[in-house]
């Protein structure tokens, strides 16, 4: 026995320390939490999707930039004399990465299949404010609109436009085809995603490195070890603000603590008693103390809310501070309302998103201050899916918003907070079609203020982007403007 | 022996439809529908409305199951919601992972346990007994998932002797691929480990109190003899029997160790095709599973024949 151990001993020695993989200037491993069901963006509005395809390997004529701001992209200006009929003018030269030069009449049939209810577009709605779209010559075609639509550029930059060529229509889904600074490598299922360099790029100098590899790990204690062990070069979803502390003091990474779009609300269904009555929602949102819900659920990383509208949107106004914590306002509503003695709900969460636990904890406690007995159920991300978001079968709800300018869901009285005010949706419908800045943003202003009247939801805390990354990657975006996840300009840096 | 074939082949049969048919009416009976997680809350129910009828998945339950069975019949097992792969061709992508993986952990759960549970009944109320079974209780407290992250983090983030997760591939060679499944195969073999140490341990004392083992002792046959050949040979049938039914609760315990190593295998497949209610694939993999079961034990039972020559089956 002892002979067996000092052999072990001396085999233990014997290995090698061997020093986590070293950083490859050519090549970017990354951790995701989830893989794509499918890479088709006109099928799939999955954000996991978008996160590999969208600006990797397709583009669309418009982006978003890092600052949030609309940009000329495949096509190289447009221009509008009556916010009816735009005129988009094409780069020249850029090649799918089959080769093939992208021409006008690619443009026109990528839009004619998302208006074609038949190809089932799952955002086919952003495009019908669309009459007509004319091809001029190969690098010139124009939208003609039925009204003025203040969102049009806007959807135009969204990741259902990107543009594909018409011969990859039919493998979209396993093998996208596009324009954008990476093509797709290899997708081995349950494993990774590779892309590589697309050496044509339009975009001069750019991508910086050869290969990402996407590597699928849903764990987040497995997704730290991953990043201690060397194993991957950033964190990009799935890490909790938990682990970011520790990661701030090591010199080996850095971390990225920005800004998003994805709101996390808590909803009350707005069809069910007792939250029909517009008081028992304000004593809700009376009754919760919001800068502690971020201390307490997400380590005061997160900024408090107080509508729909994240900080990144230009009309923004700051309304966290509209409803303030009043317990004491909120036990005399509730009383005002019939309930002196408060009332139980309970409160649906999707464990499969960390943060819904954690908050619904503590709004539960903070709750029950005012009378409000919460009892939380945990379901699983397809029951949330069917049970709450498609049947509105729930009372209270835990759930981030990640779309920006998704202020649209409340306009629509069957979405699942099934809030219905017709004086919402008139200016709502208003500003869609208001086109003028300055009477846009008066309207968002008129927007914002009636939700917090209205208080259909409570809008908790912007959920931080959250990445870490070995020290020498740069050219990630700090803040994410749009759900995207842009690594055309990232490059090791020695 | 003709007939219990014959017999064993038809219970076969029997249990996959019966398994088939359980998963089908399970998952659909499941609140959740695939169409809504492929379109998520981004998209609007109408697409996921639209989506869904165009995966067939309006249709009565039992059109489906009867079509999708005429298909299994014919070796075709339907193709992915999700992927849009061919089912059989997922699984078969995902057998280089979960296959070595389960054999290995099966390898180091039997090359462990074995000389563990024979030492132990050896020093039975021993000093070594006691520590063996005081090991093998800490091997049935510990969750597997949570001895995987602690070997991740002794091997891969400490010492950097293995990478954290993922699996290199074959391609790469045979070396890199065990690396990638060592830890897991350890992680996942644990648990299996330490139940079989006790059930070796318990039977192999229950056949050291027989009267042929004292005679072969009394009449001088060397101890490496009696335990060998006298007691544990005798001793195998019931570890057999116990390790048999390890060996598909290591198929099940890889669902969850394939997620914290990150390893595309079977495991991992069937919980996304769960979560994404993928319902060919959780069809598929189930069916696929409950063969391999269903001829483990088949397996097993065929061994009793060749340990132990009075067992017959006629």
């Amino acid at each position: 026995m002892r002979h067996l151990a000092r052999l072990l001993l001396v085999a233990l020695a014997l290995v090698p320390l061997a020093s986590p993989a070293a950083a490859d200037a050519q090549n970017l491993v990354v951790q995701v939490a989830t893989e794509p069901p499918g890479l088709d963006l006109t099928a799939t509005p999955a954000s996991a999707a978008a996160a590999v395809v969208f600006y990797n390997v397709q583009e669309a004529l418009v982006k978003v930039d890092r600052h949030g701001k609309l940009v000329p992209w495949l096509a190289e200006r447009w221009n509008t004399s009556d916010n009816k009929n735009y005129t988009f003018f094409l780069k020249r030269g850029v090649r799918f990465h089959n080769g093939r030069e992208l021409r006008a009449t690619d443009v026109k049939f990528v839009f004619d299949r998302a208006l074609n209810p038949e190809t089932k577009h799952p955002a086919a709605k952003q495009y019908e404010a669309i009459a007509d779209i004319i091809v001029k010559d190969d690098y010139t075609i124009t939208f003609a609109l039925k009204t003025t639509t203040a969102n049009f550029l806007l959807n135009m930059a969204r990741q259902g436009s990107v543009i594909y060529p018409r011969e990859a229509v039919d493998t979209l889904k396993s093998e996208p085809i596009g324009t954008g600074p990476y093509r797709l490598g290899e997708w081995v299922r349950g494993d990774r995603i590779v892309l590589v360099k697309n050496p044509d790029y339009h975009v001069k100098g750019l991508p910086k490195i050869d290969r990402v590899t996407y590597r699928f790990i849903p764990d987040p204690n497995a997704a730290l070890a991953a990043l201690k062990a060397g194993d991957v070069d950033a964190a990009m979803f799935g890490l909790g603000p938990e682990h970011i502390p520790d990661l701030q003091k090591d010199p080996r990474f850095q971390v990225i603590v920005g800004e998003t779009t994805n709101d996390v609300i808590m909803s009350m269904n707005n069809s069910r008693k007792p939250f029909t009555d517009v008081r028992v929602r304000r004593a809700v949102t009376y009754g919760i103390n919001k800068p502690e819900v971020v201390k307490g659920a997400m380590f005061g990383l997160g900024h408090v809310l107080g509508t729909n509208v994240d900080p990144l949107n230009p009309y923004f106004v700051d309304m966290s501070g509209a409803m303030p914590y009043d317990p004491a306002k909120a036990k005399k509503l509730l009383a005002e309302a019939g309930y002196p003695n408060g009332f139980d709900a309970v409160l649906k969460v999707a464990p499969q998103y960390y943060y819904t636990v954690r908050t619904g904890e503590v709004l539960a406690d903070q709750l029950a201050k005012v009378g409000v007995k919460i009892k939380i159920e945990q379901i699983e991300w397809g029951q949330w899916l069917a049970r709450v978001w498609k049947d509105a079968d729930y009372d209270l709800t835990i759930i981030g918003h990640a779309e920006a300018w998704d202020v649209a869901n409340y306009a629509n009285p069957k979405y699942y907070f099934r809030y219905d005010s017709p004086e919402f949706q008139k200016l709502f419908q208003e500003s869609e079609t208001t086109v003028d800045d300055k009477a846009r943003r008066e309207l968002y202003v008129k927007i914002q203020k009636k939700l917090v009247e209205d208080a259909p939801v409570v809008w908790l805390y912007i959920h931080p982007r959250l990445a870490v990354t070995k020290k020498g990657v740069q050219g990630l975006w700090k803040d994410l403007p749009a759900p995207v996840f842009d690594l055309s300009e990232v490059a090791w840096v020695k | 022996m003709r007939r219990y074939v014959a017999r064993r082949v038809a219970a076969f049969v029997a249990t996959l439809f019966f398994v088939s048919g359980l998963v089908f009416v399970v998952v659909r009976v499941l609140p959740g529908d695939p169409a809504l997680v492929i379109i998520g809350p981004e998209g609007s129910p109408e697409a996921a409305a639209r989506l869904r009828e165009s995966l067939g998945l309006n249709r009565p339950i039992l059109v489906q199951y009867a079509e999708w069975l005429g298909r299994a019949v014919r070796g075709d097992l339907g193709v992915s919601l999700q992927y849009d792969v061919p089912v059989g061709r997922l699984i078969l992508s995902r057998l280089p992972v979960t296959l070595p993986l389960t054999v290995m952990a099966a390898a180091l759960m039997a090359a462990a346990a074995l000389p563990l549970g024979l030492y132990a009944a050896r020093r039975h109320r021993r000093a070594g007994d006691y520590v063996a079974m005081v090991v093998s209780q800490i091997g049935i407290a510990i969750p597997g998932f949570w001895a995987g992250l602690l070997l991740i983090l002794l091997f891969s983030v400490q010492l950097g002797w293995v990478q954290s997760g993922g699996f290199a591939g074959w391609s790469s060679g045979l070396w890199p691929g065990v690396r990638s499944l060592l830890l897991p195969a350890i992680a996942l073999g644990l648990f299996q480990t330490a139940v079989l140490v006790r059930a070796t341990r318990s039977s192999v004392l229950d056949v050291m109190r027989e009267d042929y083992v004292r005679t072969a002792r009394a009449k001088g046959v060397s101890e490496l003899s009696v335990l060998a050949k006298h007691t544990l040979r005798n001793a195998m049938i019931p570890i057999l029997t116990v390790a048999g039914l390890q060996l598909g609760q290591l198929m099940a315990g890889a669902i969850i160790l394939e997620s914290v190593f990150a390893l595309p295998g079977l495991g991992r497949l069937a919980l996304g095709a769960i979560t994404a209610r993928d319902l060919p694939v959780v069809q598929g993999v189930t069916l696929f599973v409950a063969s391999t079961i269903v001829l483990i034990n088949f397996a097993v039972d065929l061994l009793y024949v060749v340990l132990d020559p009075r067992i017959r089956y006629e």
